[in-house]
C-alpha cells in the first residue's frame, strides 16, 4: 500500500493547475492520459512529477483524440482514469466524450479554458461552455462543474470522480487559464477523513464467469442498427440524466433573499468579480444580488428562476459572446424578465467594470 | 539588524556577485531576485537582473521591466510587446540571456521553476564554470512539494549544485507569523541535512516588527518589498 498523498488537512499555496493534479491524487486516480496544450500542460507536468511517488501512471498520447479514447479504455478496464485539455484539444476530445455518453463510461476531464475560436490565445476565456456542455454529436448528457478558484478546483475535481462513477456520465471540471496559472491559498485534505468515500472503479468488461450463464451479458455499444433501437437507448439515457439532475445541481447565491434592482448571473471566475461588485453597487444605492450556477449542466433551473423572480432585471456577465447567456435564456424561458448582458469574449472582467456597466445601463 | 548585506559569503566590496534564484512556482524566487538586485543597487553597485523564466509569459519580470529599469537596474528580459503575436511560442531565450554572465558588475538570475528550471543554465554561456555563480533555492513550505524536511531535501538534491537556501514561506494574503517560523525551522533542518547554509528568512514589511531581526531558528530576517502583484500584462 502506497503512502497517501494528502494526509489530514493542510493550508497550501499553489497554482490552480497544480491543485487539479493534487486533487486527482487525493481522489486516488490511477492514471492520466494527455497531450500538452497551454494552459493545461501544468496539470500533466505536476501529475507526472507526483505520480511515480504514489504508484500512479501517465501516458502521453499522440493527440487528444487518442488521449480521450485511451482514458475510456482504462476506465473500461477498471481504472480511475482522467485527462485534461483545453481549446482545440477540447474540440478533439468531443468524439471520445460522445462515445462515453453513449456507452455510459464514467470519465473526468479537466478544462482550463483558453481563448477561441481555434488556436486564439493561450491565456483565458469562458468560450468553451457550449462545447463542454453540449459538444459532440449527442444531446449533452454530461455534468459540467464551473469552478471559481482553487478551493473549488480541489473540491470539484474530487467530486467529479464520484459524480462520474456514480451516475456514469462524462464529468467536466471547467476551469480557465486565469485559475490555472493564478496563485492562491486553499485547504487540501484527504477525502476519506472528511467522510467522502470514493466510488469504486471496477472493470466494465472481461469480468469473471461465463456471460449469459454466470452473469448477465454486458454489451457496450455505440452503434445501433435501427432508428427505433437508437431511440429507446437515447430516451433511456435522457430519463436517467433527468432523474439524476436534481441530485447533481449545485449553485451559490449572494444577497438574493429579498427584492433586487438587478440580479447578476455569472459562472466560474467571473462570479468572483460579480461577488466583488455587490458591495460596490450597494454603495451606489443599487440593490443587487448574484446567482452563480456551479453546475452548468445540469443547470440549477428552479433555483435560478427563483432568484430571477425577485429581481427587476437580470444581467448576464461572461468572458464569451453569449454562450452562458444562451443557457440563461433557456432557463428563464417564459419569465417576464428583461435580460441584459455584458459579453467580453476572451478577456477578463473586473468588479469595477461590472459596476460601471450596470450603472450606465440603468 | 535585519539582513541586508553580502557579509554572509565573506565577500569583499569589489567582488563580483552572481546569484541565481531557483524555486517552485509561487515560492517567491522573482520577489527575492528583485529585492537582492535592488539591495546591491543601493550599495552603489552596477546590477543586471536577468529573466530566465522560459516557462511563463506572466508572473515573471517581463511586465516589470520598465519599472525596474526606472529604479536603475539593467534588466535582461523580453518586453511583453516583443513577444506579442508569438502566442504560446513566446517563451524564448535570446542572445542577451545566453551571454548574460559576460556583463560587467553584479548579475542576478531569476530562474524558471522546478528542476527543469535549473537546467536553463545549460543554455547560459559560462554558467558551468563561473567561479562566482551561487545558486540559491527559495523555499515556501506552503507548497506541497516542499512541505516537509524530507520533501525539501529531496527537492534540493534534484536540482544539482546548490549553494544555499532561503526560507520564503508564505500563504499570499493569508500569510501568518506561524507559517514563516515553521518554514524557518523546517528549512534550517533541511539545510543541516544538505550541509548548506540558510541565507535568510524573507518577510514582507508588515511582519518585520512581529518577527524581529532573527527567525526562530536563528537565521537573519530580510525584509522584502513585494513587486510581483504588478506582474500582469
Amino acid at each position: 500500500m502506497k503512502e497517501k498523498p494528502v494526509k489530514g488537512e493542510r493550508r497550501v499555496f499553489m497554482t490552480g493547475n497544480e491543485v487539479c493534479a493534487w486533487a486527482a491524487l487525493a481522489a486516488d486516480a490511477d492514471i492520466m492520459f494527455g497531450y500538452p496544450i497551454t494552459p493545461q500542460t501544468d496539470i500533466m507536468q505536476y501529475w507526472t512529477r507526483l505520480a511515480p511517488k504514489y504508484g500512479k501512471k501517465f501516458l502521453q498520447t499522440e493527440d487528444e483524440i487518442s488521449a480521450g479514447f485511451t482514458t475510456l479504455g482504462a476506465v473500461i478496464a477498471g481504472k480511475r482514469a482522467f485527462s485534461a485539455t483545453t481549446g482545440p484539444g477540447n474540440v478533439l476530445f468531443q468524439e471520445p466524450m460522445s462515445m462515453a455518453e453513449m456507452m455510459r463510461i464514467p470519465v473526468v476531464l479537466i478544462i482550463p479554458m483558453r481563448g477561441g475560436p481555434s488556436t486564439a490565445t493561450v491565456i483565458y476565456s469562458q468560450q468553451e461552455v457550449t462545447m463542454t456542455a453540449f459538444g459532440g454529436n449527442g444531446e449533452g448528457f454530461r455534468v459540467v462543474y464551473s469552478t471559481a478558484g482553487h478551493q473549488d478546483l480541489y473540491d470539484y475535481t474530487i467530486k467529479a470522480f464520484n459524480t462520474a462513477w456514480k451516475y456514469r456520465f462524462p464529468t467536466f471540471v471547467l476551469s480557465d487559464g486565469y485559475q490555472g496559472k493564478m496563485r492562491e491559498s486553499l485547504t487540501i485534505y484527504d477525502p476519506a477523513e472528511r467522510g467522502i468515500e470514493m466510488v469504486k472503479a471496477e472493470p466494465m468488461l472481461g469480468l469473471p464467469g461465463i456471460p449469459g450463464v454466470d452473469r448477465p451479458t454486458r454489451h457496450l455499444r455505440n452503434t445501433y442498427n435501427t432508428e427505433e433501437e437508437l431511440y429507446e437507448v437515447v430516451m433511456q439515457i435522457a430519463r436517467d440524466f433527468e432523474k439524476a439532475a436534481p441530485e447533481i445541481v449545485e449553485w451559490q447565491d449572494f444577497d438574493t433573499d429579498s427584492e433586487m434592482d438587478v440580479l447578476i448571473l455569472a459562472h466560474g471566475v467571473v462570479s468572483r468579480a460579480a461577488q466583488g461588485a455587490l458591495p460596490l453597487l450597494k454603495n451606489e444605492g443599487i440593490k443587487a444580488g448574484h446567482f452563480r450556477p456551479i453546475t452548468l449542466r445540469p443547470m440549477p433551473e428552479e433555483q435560478m428562476r427563483a432568484a430571477a423572480a425577485r429581481a427587476n432585471r437580470v444581467v448576464v456577465v461572461e468572458s464569451a459572446y453569449g454562450q452562458f447567456l444562451k443557457l440563461v435564456k433557456e432557463t428563464l424561458y417564459g419569465m417576464d424578465k428583461p435580460i441584459d448582458a455584458i459579453l467580453r469574449p476572451g478577456v477578463g472582467i473586473t468588479a469595477e467594470e461590472i459596476v460601471a456597466e450596470i450603472k450606465e445601463r440603468r | 539588524m535585519y539582513y541586508n548585506s553580502s557579509a554572509h559569503w565573506g565577500l569583499k566590496w569589489d567582488m563580483r556577485i552572481v546569484e541565481a534564484f531557483i524555486g517552485e512556482y509561487a515560492s517567491g524566487k522573482s520577489e527575492n531576485a528583485i529585492n537582492r538586485a535592488l539591495e546591491l543597487l543601493r550599495q552603489n553597485r552596477q546590477v543586471t537582473i536577468v529573466d530566465l523564466d522560459t516557462v511563463e509569459p506572466f508572473y515573471t519580470l517581463r511586465p516589470l521591466k520598465k519599472k525596474l529599469e526606472q529604479l536603475g537596474l539593467r534588466v535582461i528580459a523580453w518586453d511583453p510587446a516583443e513577444t506579442t503575436g508569438l502566442g504560446e511560442a513566446g517563451s524564448l531565450i535570446n542572445q542577451q540571456m545566453i551571454w548574460a554572465l559576460r556583463n560587467e558588475g553584479d548579475i542576478i538570475l531569476d530562474i524558471g521553476y522546478g528542476a527543469h528550471g535549473a537546467r536553463i543554465l545549460n543554455l547560459v554561456e559560462g554558467a558551468q564554470d563561473d567561479p562566482d555563480l551561487r545558486l540559491l533555492v527559495v523555499v515556501n513550505i506552503a507548497r506541497p512539494m516542499t512541505a516537509s524536511v524530507e520533501d525539501i531535501v529531496q527537492y534540493v538534491q534534484g536540482l544539482g549544485t546548490v549553494h544555499g537556501l532561503i526560507n520564503n514561506s508564505h500563504l499570499g494574503n493569508e500569510t501568518t507569523l506561524d507559517i514563516i517560523q515553521d518554514g524557518a525551522v523546517m528549512v534550517t533542518e533541511a539545510a543541516r541535512i544538505l550541509q548548506l547554509p540558510v541565507i535568510y528568512t524573507a518577510v514582507a514589511r508588515e511582519f518585520a516588527h512581529l518577527i524581529g531581526p532573527h527567525d526562530k531558528a536563528g537565521n537573519p530576517v530580510k525584509i522584502i518589498e513585494l513587486f510581483m502583484h504588478e506582474a500582469y500584462w
